[in-house]
């Protein structure tokens, strides 16, 4: 599937793979920053591939979209250590880990309020920053 | 479907029968012992040894293109199957259908940096439109039955089958001849309703109406229903390189190939109509040349294509349509059938404004002809009339190419075999092997250049000693000719290596093979040679020499669009 997306030229910001609800097959979730023409471009090349069973397109608007970040943010004193952890506490992340100098946090949530959080973090000071990688549902009936 | 414990190597040589497979162009090696000792046992499978596994890929390749069928090669591993790659990227993006079967290390080994270890699966992924690696014997069945189903459904294209030599070698219990196939895999074949009826609309009402015809429309067998619509219509057609032989290039309303090196006539009547029907082409930029602006500009562009993926890829188009374009045409047909479209083809104006340029254009290469200024021109002449549109003309990659193209005439769809879209120098020598088995009583004719041949020709021997006597017309200029042109147009004439020098002698090659040989100096000594070629009943080289400097003109240059075409005052009837 990445050795397509290289070959076609298109750029991704994301791919997830899992397992899904049928047994054997999986489901990728692929985001795509372009045009309605590259995205059309991608969805065919996509529908190309043999294996592939299915390919739905999740516009913004219409699903719901999830990533999950974990990040080390430095905490010189005491101060700073209450600061991140009010803030972690008021845009839902998990405190899952702690050292003398660092925090570790968990949040899960839509990739932009993620960037938001993770540039507030900034300014104390971030170790180290994973994420998994956006993954998306279609909201209301199943599609 | 039988239940039965067999070997390996047995079962992928029993489904290879079960599909139909007659012949196989291969080279064996220390994994394949297995399967070549299956091979050899069985012996209902024909399979020809060649001499380089790039050969063995064009030669199955050019097998499947004259006879329709799925062509099937073999490599082992390592090289074998990366000498297979170029073999492989050139049929799958001419969309001709081979199934290669390559060797691997054992599954134990796999990942280890073995001997002749190479990850073919992943090497060859993006030049397959699909490829397996197979890791447990009894897959075998499943995996080749589906092989060949891709293969030769939909877009048609390559499947490579990697198998290691512990999956050759171990026995299983099998079902054999499986059915079924990939839940995801639905080839687009119906045409949609609606929208072949707005293009049988479109298409009665025009007034200026063109077909633009590529590869596709060989590849699913719908030239009579082509020929049909375009003489209903009085609609002109135009082919890519591909679509050579979809109409023949007598027929009045052909126009020949399109494009860069098209004819200027082709290229205007794409400029001037106002319905445009491209049928089984994907645009390449080879027939849109790079000024979007002058392709069909006041046009209705239709596009008629079993791959969703081509629609709107190169060019933006007004009626999509995907499918199975045999059915689509026989669809637009019927709908036009109800319509009350009366004109016929002799009245309408653009007819006639075709049938001008068409002749204008003759008078032209006539001119050229009289002139007697290139030797290239002249030769390609004498064996287009030669032939007759009775053989069947593989092409080498470069000027002689452009030159068949251009001015050999072809008379039927699988006759006139070329590398369209990898332009692979030395793909013609050894598709001619394929084509000559898969059509044995037909002239198999391969317009080379000598820098292409060069690349293949020690496939010779496999000629030799397979009793495949195909005829090699080398355009020899010692030089890179296509190259050399673009160097004297637009680089100074600034020849940076495409000089050839002076070696081989060609027809000491020839012998030296145990072929025919012979040099041809005029043009006029052409017909005795490929008489005597032919007589000689042996795999055969004719040595034209042709003008250094020759040049295939008019052409779009680089950059340039339909109407740009440079070259275009040898076309002083036009």
């Amino acid at each position: 599937m990445s050795g397509m997306f290289t070959m076609r030229g298109i750029n991704i910001t994301s791919l997830t793979v899992s397992p899904c609800e049928k047994e054997g097959l999986s489901r990728m979730t692929v985001a795509i920053d372009g045009s309605e023409r590259e995205l059309e471009m991608v969805r065919k090349q996509i529908s190309n591939l043999i294996e592939v069973v299915k390919v739905v397109d999740l516009r913004r608007e219409e699903a719901i979209i999830r990533d999950l970040c974990l990040l080390r943010v430095q905490v010189k004193d005491s101060e700073s250590r209450s600061t991140v952890m009010k803030l972690a506490e008021s845009h839902n992340a998990k405190i899952v880990d702690a050292a003398l100098d660092s925090v570790t946090l968990e949040l899960t949530e839509e990739p932009e309020k993620i960037d938001r959080f993770v540039n507030l973090m900034k300014h104390f000071g971030v170790k180290q920053l994973f994420k998994t990688g956006v993954t998306a549902i279609g909201a209301g009936a199943e599609r | 479907m039988t239940r039965v414990k067999l070997r390996g190597a047995e079962i992928v040589v029993d489904e290879l029968k079960n599909e139909g497979v007659e012949v196989a162009f291969g080279i064996p090696g220390g994994v394949l012992l297995d399967l070549y000792d299956v091979l050899y046992k069985e012996g209902e499978i024909r399979h020809i040894l060649m001499r380089h596994e790039q050969c063995a890929g064009h030669a199955a390749d050019g097998y499947a293109r004259v006879s329709g069928r799925t062509g099937v090669c073999i490599a082992t591993s390592g090289p074998g199957a990366t000498n297979l790659v170029t073999g492989l990227a050139n049929a799958n993006i001419d969309s001709s259908p081979v199934v290669a079967l390559t060797g691997q290390v054992p599954t134990s080994a796999i990942g280890s940096d073995a001997f002749q270890e190479a990850s073919t699966f992943t090497i060859t992924m993006p030049i397959t439109k699909h490829n397996f690696l197979v890791t447990r014997t009894e897959d075998l069945p499943k995996v080749i039955h589906n092989a060949f189903y891709i293969a030769h459904t939909g877009r048609k294209g390559v499947v490579l089958i990697d198998l290691p030599k512990d999956v050759l070698a171990g026995r299983a219990r099998v079902d054999l001849h499986p059915k079924g196939t990939f839940a995801g895999y639905r080839p687009n074949i119906k045409p949609n309703q609606v929208q072949t009826k707005k293009t049988a609309e479109v298409l009665a009402n025009a007034e200026r109406p063109l077909i633009l015809v590529g590869g596709g429309i060989i590849s699913a067998g719908a030239t009579e229903e082509l020929r049909t619509l375009a003489e209903l219509l009085g609609a002109g057609v135009v082919t890519t390189l591909m679509g050579k032989g979809a109409i023949p290039d007598t027929h009045p309303l052909c126009l020949g190939m399109a494009g860069m090196h098209g004819h200027s006539y082709a290229n205007s009547a794409i400029n001037e109509c106002d319905a445009l029907l491209a049928v089984g082409t994907r645009f390449s930029d080879r027939t849109t040349g790079w000024q979007l602006d002058q392709f069909a500009p006041d046009a209705t562009i239709i596009h008629v294509d079993i791959d969703a993926a081509e629609i709107n890829k190169n060019i933006s188009v007004d009626i999509p349509l995907v499918g199975d374009v045999k059915l689509a045409l026989s669809e637009i047909l019927r709908w036009l059938e109800k319509t009350s479209r009366t004109a016929g083809a002799d009245e309408s104006v653009w007819v006639q404004r075709m049938r001008e340029m068409h002749s204008a254009c003759e008078e032209c290469i006539k001119d050229v002809w009289r002139a007697g200024s290139s030797l290239s021109d002249m030769l390609i002449k004498e064996i287009s009339e030669i032939l007759d549109g009775n053989a069947i003309v593989t092409t080498e990659v470069g000027q002689c190419q452009m030159f068949a193209a251009h001015y050999y005439m072809t008379r039927e769809p699988r006759t006139f075999i070329s590398s369209g879209g990898l332009g692979t120098m030395g793909f013609g020598f050894p598709a001619a092997i394929g084509a000559k088995v898969a059509a044995p009583d037909r002239n198999v004719v391969d317009i080379a250049g000598d820098g292409s041949f060069l690349m293949t020709c020690q496939d010779l021997a496999t000629c030799v000693e397979n009793d495949i006597p195909v005829v090699v017309c080398i355009f020899d200029n010692r030089y890179l000719g296509m190259v050399r042109q673009w160097q004297e147009l637009f680089f100074d004439k600034k020849y940076s290596h495409t000089g050839l020098g002076i070696t081989p002698d060609f027809v000491k090659l020839a012998e030296a093979f145990g072929c025919y040989g012979e040099r041809v100096e005029k043009p006029e000594a052409l017909k005795e040679a490929l008489d005597n070629a032919f007589k000689s009943g042996k795999p055969a080289v004719i040595d034209m020499i042709v003008g250094k400097e020759d040049k295939i003109l008019p052409m779009i240059p680089p950059g340039g669009g339909v109407m740009g075409m440079i070259g275009t005052e040898r076309c002083k009837h036009i």
